[in-house]
């Protein structure tokens, strides 16, 4: 059941042949091996892999923040280098700002752009009401929990309007439940707002909850395994994990990972016993 | 992913940069020597490098330099390890007794913040014109920062490794001296090189304004006698005194702790 | 909580206890100071009882001369506070930025911060005369290097998420600095310029004491060399209890904002 590539012509975020390659004390590796995708606006694009498969390696390239790789991405036609005002990022790591309140975190990218206040408060406590922190605005981050502080950080990115969301494993900290909560309180917000999202993890549930469509990752060197049409009807909630057509693709996609998760336990084995050096 | 820092170990071009430090300071010192030659700097107030090294020689035959250093070395290394026994004692009480530690804390943290220096005629009357009274004032100035990061190290001991040893049923003094101890260790070593650090300044400074004892006194000399060179290479030279004592502390603190 | 060995107490001190302790301690050193000052077992005047202290602190604090000196000294402090902290902020931000940089330069501060810088005095009088430009001068070379070492280590420190997050916001430079680093280093940056008070603090009040015309340290030694020891006691209590009060204030600003930590 491959997916398709996409219809030509109508893909918002253009992903072309990209090549990250790293130099090691044991040589070259190559962390991403010619991956190419399209993603149509307001698709919701899930990329999966084990550890090590280069997702995280992708993430940033897409993100701008890497630059040493062949190939070129592209937003709307444009080719984009460096961190491009049209794609907003959210961390796998805590990354609120401990010093600033929850509304100075979310107007955080507005101020940037010299925005008035006035309209900065006011865009702000609309996208913390969007993720439901509405009355916490005066908080800071350090009283809040961990499910909380990522919906802050999510809010903040919304905030400057990005047309491409671009998540790195935003929900591994977190325990499973307040996971799937959350990934239905995204759901909600990317099917309100039919924000164009592109969602890194590791986590074949929540991708196969929220996705359109998934990617499946080769381990290092990290290449397109398949592509996998999610074809589950919209719009979606948590409740979906119990159907059976859902099992039914978590369970295809995880035959896929398991070869390549396998792969990889077996090499970074290898590498600790030959190299006494930790492999990550 | 392969760690960046697998990539930094391995290749020679980790000295160029230490490389280019050094000869960015060379190169600033000959430029030094070229103003002071030809007059853009004066020659009265700052002598020309080449001369200050010139009289390296004449400042340690003459001056007894080595002797001068043994004697503020000395008495540093007593009020050292005066600093660092009754300090980490002091932080141990402490924190072993709750209300000693609410009691005095705040008090010795000021203390640190008080300049004790000006305290020397007191001491100076007590002790005389000895080394004694920069010892003391080493001492007692040195004291505050190794209570204090005492008692940080081990309130900061981690709840687990606490744990650990309590499942192991460890009495109270062996969970002290196998978990707690240990584990403050590193906070600890941070407390005595500040204590050291405070020492050394109110020992030189002390010898400086008395007029008595190691290099502090040798500067105060130099200084009386307009001998311009010999001051510039005096304080070379307790400079490097100061590099050499800090780097022999890091040497037995890598010692102590292999881990780290 | 659940009864622990013999090493935590199970239940926290009350704040009557404490107070008492605390009273017990003052007395205790009062007690022992006013026992010296009039057994005759130190040469006269050199432990002055606590009577004559008091008096001299209260013509101390009735006198003009002393708070022009206090000022004099204040505003050296100040002054080296503002030059050598600020120049500090500069450089340790610099090294800790770039790694280069900080490979090739930051061994020569870290290894020049422990050296006591008194020793530079005569070369510093040579350049600025017996005034207060010279103790400025002093100052400023006692918190230079506590300041450009604890921001360098807080720049590495600051959580690599943060400053990915300004990059992704495309910030500039500038507002990296403003509304990233600098607030991320904010404990650091105050525990810097605490040390650097406590240095330039010293290293001003030496000059003072060995060569000057003005500030407190000239006033000290003046009391000194006339042996009126009452008097020095009662402007080194002021000058202790303005130096830990300014080193408190220093403290609370770090503790201005209710940021409790990640």
């Amino acid at each position: 059941m491959t997916g398709s590539p996409t219809k030509a012509g109508d893909a918002i975020l253009t992903v072309d042949d990209i090549v990250v390659r790293y130099d090691t004390p044991e040589g070259p590796i190559t962390a991403v091996d010619n991956v190419s995708f399209k993603v149509r606006p307001g698709e919701f694009l899930s990329v999966i892999g084990p550890s090590g498969c280069g997702k995280s390696t992708l993430f940033n390239v897409i993100g701008g923040l890497l630059s040493h790789h062949a190939g070129i991405v592209s937003v709307a036609g444009e080719t984009i280098s460096g961190p491009h005002q049209s794609i907003g990022m959210v961390f796998q790591e805590e990354s609120t700002f401990p010093w600033r309140t929850v509304i100075d975190n979310v107007a955080f990218p507005l101020e940037l752009v010299g925005m008035k206040r006035g309209k900065r408060a006011e865009r702000a406590r609309h996208f913390i009401k969007l993720v439901g922190l509405e009355g916490f605005e005066n908080r800071y981050p350090g009283e809040l929990s961990g499910g909380m502080r990522q919906r802050v950080s999510l809010a903040r990115t919304l905030a400057s309007e990005p047309k491409i969301l671009l998540m790195d494993e935003p929900f591994a900290a977190l325990d499973e439940q307040t996971r799937l909560l959350l990934g239905d309180k995204v759901l909600q917000i990317q099917q309100q707002l039919k924000q164009t999202t592109l969602l890194i993890t590791h986590n074949i549930t929540e991708a196969v909850q929220m996705s359109d469509r998934i990617l499946v990752m080769t381990y290092r060197p990290g290449k397109t395994k398949r592509i996998v049409d999610i074809d589950l009807p919209r719009p979606r909630t948590s409740e979906i994990v119990t159907s059976d057509a859902f099992g039914h693709y978590v369970a295809q996609i995880w035959s896929d990972l398991r070869e390549e998760a396998s792969r990889g336990m077996k090499d970074e084995e290898a590498h600790v016993l030959h190299h006494d050096v930790p492999a990550s | 992913m392969i760690g960046a820092a697998a990539l930094r170990r391995s290749s020679p071009g980790r000295f160029i940069a230490p490389a280019v430090g050094f000869a960015a300071i060379a190169g600033a010192f000959a430029l030094g020597e070229v103003l002071v030659q030809i007059g853009v700097i004066d020659r009265y107030i700052v002598p020309p490098p080449s001369e200050v090294i010139a009289s390296f020689y004449r400042i340690v035959a003459e001056e007894r330099v080595f002797t001068r250093f043994l004697y503020t070395a000395g008495e540093c290394l007593i009020a050292g390890v005066l600093l660092t026994l009754f300090g980490i004692a002091g932080g141990v009480l402490m924190h072993r007794f709750k209300l000693l530690q609410q009691a005095i804390e705040t008090w010795v943290a000021a203390l640190a913040a008080a300049p004790l220096v000006l305290m020397y005629p007191l001491f100076l009357v007590i002790f005389g014109r000895s080394m004694w009274t920069m010892v003391i004032m080493g001492f007692v100035s040195g004291l505050p920062p190794v209570i204090l990061k005492t008692i940080e190290g081990i309130a900061a001991t981690r709840e687990v490794l606490i744990n650990v040893g309590r499942s192991f049923k460890l009495s109270a003094s062996q969970q002290f001296w196998k978990i707690l101890f240990p584990a403050a260790l590193p906070t600890i070593f941070v407390g005595v090189r500040l204590g050291l650090i405070f020492a050394l300044i109110n020992i030189v400074g002390t010898e400086f304004l008395i007029n008595f004892g190691g290099l502090g006194h040798l500067i105060a000399d130099l200084a009386e006698r307009y001998d311009l060179a010999g001051t510039y290479a005096a304080i070379c030279f307790v400079i490097l005194v100061s590099i050499l004592f800090f780097i022999a502390l890091e040497k037995a603190e890598r010692w102590l702790r292999p881990a780290d | 909580m659940a009864k622990t060995g013999r090493l935590r107490q199970t239940a926290a001190p009350r704040i009557g206890q404490v107070t008492l302790l605390r009273l017990a301690v003052i007395l205790g050193v009062l007690a022992v100071w006013e026992f010296l000052a009039h057994s005759g077992w130190l040469y006269r005047d050199v432990v002055p009882s606590l009577l004559s202290i008091a008096r001299a602190l209260a013509g101390l604090l009735g006198s003009s001369e002393f708070y022009f000196n206090l000022g004099v000294t204040a505003a050296e402090i100040a002054a080296a506070l503002a030059i050598g902290g600020l120049s500090g902020l500069v450089v340790g931000i610099l090294l800790g930025a770039n790694r280069f940089l900080s490979r090739a330069f930051e061994i020569y501060l870290y290894y020049l911060g422990p050296t006591p810088k008194i020793i530079f005095f005569p070369v510093l009088i040579m350049w600025f005369g017996v005034g207060p430009e010279s103790k400025v001068a002093l100052g400023t070379l006692s918190c230079f290097f506590p300041v450009a070492l604890s921001v360098a280590a807080g720049m590495r420190q600051i959580d690599k998420v943060l400053i990915r997050v300004g990059a992704s916001f495309r910030a500039s430079a500038l507002q990296m600095v403003l509304k990233i680093y600098l607030p991320a280093m904010r404990h650091p940056i105050i525990n810097g310029f605490r040390l650097g008070f406590g240095f330039a603090l010293i290293g001003a009040l030496l000059a003072e004491t060995k060569l000057s015309n003005k500030g407190v340290g000239f006033l000290i030694i003046n009391a000194y060399s006339t042996f009126d020891m009452p008097r020095m006691y009662a402007m080194l209590i002021v000058l202790f209890v303005l130096a830990i009060g300014a080193n408190a204030l220093i403290g609370r600003l770090g503790a201005l904002d209710r940021i409790k930590r990640l």
